[in-house]
């Protein structure tokens, strides 16, 4: 969500006002606390053709993410790591506020966000996705979609490329006269750890986890923290114009790692990984 | 009274056979009745129809609607009315003839994200809506709560003759705005009378096609024992007689259309 662009929902002031006088007695119009996260479920391997794939539901809103292993060359300046690239794209289908056509500012943000907290958290060790260190590599695409949009497209996304990536199989290829060959074999994805993004935004004074739609067309601001399994920090974003004031920042982060925990301990269930 | 025969069908299945008029979502293939929509069917003397469960507000002339200010161009506002039609609100409505968008300036009277209750004025299915809030009780909604409920579900809402929506106002104390399109204002003196109004609603809103849900409704309200007892013969014609309030009568939606605004008939 860039600075320019306002948010194309437009709540009725009747609803904000409503919204408010919630929040600041402690609850939210779908009676959430201020920081509850809605309840997630995840379906695994959805997707038949690909190497890994999961469903993931927060609240209402869905995202499907799909992971296919190729070859390819590695990226200049990392010859000996694999390549991963996530893309992101918002249907159609999800909302009547989204158009067909080239992905807006805001899922360009979305593949990013989500793109930064799996990199920086080294979730996938590539060093270890090597074929001929400079020539061949790995290359890990993920393609998520999001299919229902009712908010924090951000955490969703990045629940579903995770719980992807960790439950996918990756293909055993072999170098044979100078040839990428497929044993047709598969083996674990190089995993070591769980990044699990929370979204935090600011309305009025109050802070809320895990925004609606509604919620985030009333937002002053945003903030994105993902931590790791050790519960350290590996990456953030912070959206709109709004501020955060020093006690909030660090009262978004405390959150972030314990709310952060719980749903990763939800992910590895859902999952089946230690 | 005459015989109602009601099951429940998906679209394609047969409501009626025989030599029957079609009346709302069905068609005539040669000597039967077909629904267009999932829904409970209704066959009568008067023909045989399709009461949907699901689906979306289509527009229809002389209808109430709550609708919200989505922008302005120098002519008009554009309103949602939660339909697949943007609605129009003409700035002569309000500014009256002699409108000028030099002089007058729209955003003073109504901006973006103000809620209005407003008659459909002009609607024939080739262009939007037209709306306008030249009426008594219609205009700008100032204060409320509001909720939204599936369009189909708002006959039953109302009642016959307004008969639910007045006990749950009666018993709530609050007045309530609703809106052909699905939309509804709750506004209460106090917040406990609103909670228990927008409880009621979306009991209505969920146990709209099952049995003797008025009954069950003066329940959740506290309506005393005797309410109930005394109003349980009319319950069972209420119930089978909700969904009449829905078919596309005018004169029908008329006297629908000053209950909503009015709060009561």
């Amino acid at each position: 969500m860039s600075l320019s662009k306002k948010s194309t929902v437009i709540v009725e002031n009747l609803r904000k006002k409503q919204m408010r006088e919630a929040i600041s007695a402690g609850k939210r119009l779908d009676e959430r606390s201020l920081d509850e996260i809605r309840p997630i479920e995840i379906e695994l391997d959805v997707i038949k053709k690909a190497n890994g794939s999961a469903w993931v539901k927060l609240g209402n809103t869905e995202v499907v993410a799909g992971v296919k292993v190729e070859t390819g060359e590695p990226f200049e300046g990392l010859e000996n790591s694999g390549a991963m690239i996530i893309t992101a794209e918002v249907l159609p289908i999800a909302s009547p506020h989204i158009e067909p056509g080239p992905p807006d500012e805001e899922t360009i943000e979305l593949a990013r966000v989500v793109d930064r907290g799996v990199r920086e958290s080294e979730m996938l060790d590539l060093k270890k996705l090597v074929l001929v260190p400079g020539k061949i590599v790995y290359t890990i695409f993920v393609d998520c979609s999001v299919i229902n949009v009712d908010g924090n497209l951000l955490d969703a996304t990045s629940y579903a490329v995770v719980s992807a990536l960790a439950s996918c199989k990756l293909p055993v290829f072999e170098i044979k006269d100078d040839k990428v060959v497929d044993t047709g074999k598969t083996q674990e994805p190089p995993i070591t750890t769980l990044p699990v993004s929370v979204t935090t935004v600011k309305i009025g004074d109050y802070l809320i986890s895990d925004p609606t739609t509604e919620e985030e067309a009333c937002m002053d601001a945003r903030l994105t923290i993902t931590t790791n399994s050790k519960g350290s920090i590996v990456a953030m974003q912070k959206g709109l114009k709004g501020s955060f004031s020093m006690e909030d920042v660090k009262s978004i982060a405390d959150k972030a790692i314990t709310k952060g925990e719980g749903i990763r301990g939800k992910l590895k269930g859902m999952i089946n990984i230690g | 009274m005459q015989e109602v025969k009601r099951k429940y069908v998906i679209p394609g299945d047969i409501v009626a056979e025989g030599n029957m008029r079609p009346l709302v979502n069905v068609f005539k293939n040669g000597n039967s009745i077909v629904a267009t929509r999932i829904g409970i069917t209704e066959s009568n003397q008067d023909g045989a129809k399709v009461i949907p469960l699901s689906g979306i507000y289509f527009p229809r002339a002389n209808d109430i609607v709550i609708g919200k200010i989505l922008d302005h161009s120098s002519l008009s506002w554009s309103v949602d009315i939660n339909s697949c039609f943007a609605a129009h609100l003409p700035a002569q409505d309000i500014f009256g003839r002699d409108f000028s968008p030099a002089h007058d300036d729209m955003g003073r009277q109504l901006s973006t994200g103000d809620v209005i209750v407003a008659r459909i004025a002009i609607f024939d299915r080739t262009r939007d809506p037209i709306l306008t809030i030249q009426d008594k009780d219609l205009g700008k909604i100032p204060t409320g709560e509001l909720i939204k409920i599936s369009p189909t579900r708002v006959p039953r809402l109302i009642g016959k003759r307004g008969s639910m929506i007045q006990t749950i106002e009666k018993a709530s104390s609050t007045r309530i705005t609703i809106g052909q399109n699905g939309i509804i204002v709750v506004s209460g003196k106090d917040k406990e009378g609103t909670t228990l109004a927008i409880n009621a609603i979306h009991m209505v809103e969920v146990e709209a096609h099952t049995s003797n849900l008025t009954q069950r409704i003066k329940q959740l309200l506290n309506v005393p024992e005797s309410e109930i007892e005394s109003d349980a013969q009319t319950n069972d014609s209420n119930d089978t007689t909700i969904n009449q309030d829905g078919i596309n009568s005018n004169n029908n939606d008329k006297e629908m259309g000053m209950i909503n605004s009015n709060g009561s008939k």
